[in-house]
């Protein structure tokens, strides 16, 4: 099982996702994209890992989007392969049209945007630990494969732009509708509040992660990568917890790999 | 009545955004025969109520602007861009974060009470070859300037300059 760690100018979580990739028992390797992009179709899974492609110039996603590699993955894409975008990922999946699946620009992940009772009270970049809630049935989606509706993850994110807006009016009703929302942000016993700080970007309707309507490409905006062991976690204690004790981001890359084996 | 500081901002040292929109235009979107170049500019629209309008925009340019790599042209109730090539506004429809911190640092930490409003935005100065070149301008701008969830895009002709002008 090939899966590929795609890697542009300026992605930084290359090697962190390429350590969860063989840690679940999947043969990885970063692909450059100046590579040949007929390459890619030799791969059975595809990661877009975070960072800030192309420096985000323009906006988050934009340039790596016109790639001759993202062409290439909208071919496997439409094969059924899976492909997972984490955070810049996700923006470039965006803008390649890969979700929300139409083939053309559907949403923005537009810059942060924090509002609490009403008021801004703050904008631009953000790290923390948030809890996701996923909403997705299992099976729903590659990324999530092995995940019950309703699991409760916490996972990191850090980004300036995940704030997901959109003008198209019958969007986010579809998305609802054809279970297409995976992840939502929520506080520590599963409540979708939709303001800050458990709705850490004004992400429309506290929307995480999404995916394609077949359920193969999945983009979400926390880090599952840097939650995958235990002892990335705050609540880590290294006198009581072995360090190779799974942490909740693993079940991603479990997930990814269940349904290639499944799909095959 | 209010009045419009324009300001025009642009980079003196190599602008790599500007440079990398060139280089994907030509090299990935298939441009390279209608493009002969692109240079970007911010531009910041201040809107004050009082106040010596040249000496305000001094000011706001010696706060807005960093003059080791930054150069500015300041326009009084005006946006006029020279010959040569097609100018591309583009600037946020949803919420501007970065235009609302702006206004209130120049009214509440550096005391301007007389700004009313600033909107900033990013004007994509596109040097075009051949015909047609406001509907190429436009087809650049769609396809790679703006997302149309998030951003708005006018080209702005010599017309459009002139008629806001007059506004």
């Amino acid at each position: 099982m090939r899966i590929a760690v795609m890697q542009f100018p300026g992605t930084n979580c290359e090697h962190e996702t390429l350590v969860a990739v063989k840690a679940v028992g999947m043969n990885g390797e970063i692909f450059r994209w100046n590579r040949s992009a007929g390459e890619l179709s030799g791969f059975d899974g595809y990661f877009i890992p975070g960072g800030f492609a192309y420096q985000d110039r323009v906006r988050a996603g934009a340039i790596a989007s016109k790639e001759p590699v993202m062409d290439a993955l909208r071919e496997e894409a439409a094969a059924g392969k899976p492909i997972i975008g984490i955070c810049n990922g996700f923006q470039i999946l965006v803008e390649a049209g890969l979700l929300p699946g139409t083939g053309k620009i559907d949403m923005a992940l537009a810059q942060n945007v924090m509002v609490s009772k009403g008021q801004i009270v703050r904008r631009g970049y953000y790290c923390d630990w948030v809890n996701l809630r996923h909403e997705a049935p299992s099976r729903r989606c590659s990324g999530s494969f092995l995940v019950e509706r309703g699991a409760l993850m916490r996972i990191p994110i850090a980004h300036g732009e995940g704030n997901l807006v959109t003008t198209t009016p019958e969007l986010m009703q579809k998305l609802n509708d054809e279970e297409q929302v995976v992840f939502r942000y929520c506080d520590k016993n599963g409540r979708v509040i939709n303001e800050f700080p458990v709705n850490v970007n004004g992400s429309t309707e506290s929307i995480a992660g999404i995916c394609n309507p077949e359920g193969n490409v999945l983009g979400m905006m926390p880090h599952p990568e840097r939650s995958f062991f235990a002892w990335q976690l705050p609540a880590f204690d290294p006198k009581k917890g072995r360090p190779d004790e799974p942490g909740p981001g693993r079940r991603v890359f479990e997930s990814m790999k269940r349904y290639i084996e499944v799909n095959a | 009545m209010s009045q419009k500081i324009n300001l025009r901002v642009w980079l003196k040292i190599p602008d790599a955004e500007a440079a990398t929109v060139k280089n994907t235009l030509e090299r990935r979107m298939g441009f390279a025969d209608l493009l002969a170049d692109v240079k970007k500019e911010r531009l910041f629209s201040i809107e004050v109520d009082s106040g010596d309008l040249q000496e305000l925009a001094g000011v706001f340019a010696r706060e807005l602007v960093n003059e080791n790599k930054e150069s500015h042209k300041v326009l009084i109730d005006e946006l006029k861009f020279e010959e040569g090539y097609i100018p591309v506004k583009v600037t946020l429809h949803i919420e501007d974060g970065e235009a609302i911190s702006t206004r209130d640092r120049l009214r509440n930490r550096l005391g301007f009470k007389n700004v009313v409003d600033v909107k900033k935005a990013t004007i994509w100065k596109l040097y075009l070859k051949g015909e047609n070149q406001e509907r190429v301008a436009r087809e650049i701008a769609e396809r790679l300037l703006i997302n149309p969830h998030k951003d708005s895009y006018e080209v702005l002709s010599q017309s459009e300059i002139l008629f806001e002008a007059a506004r």
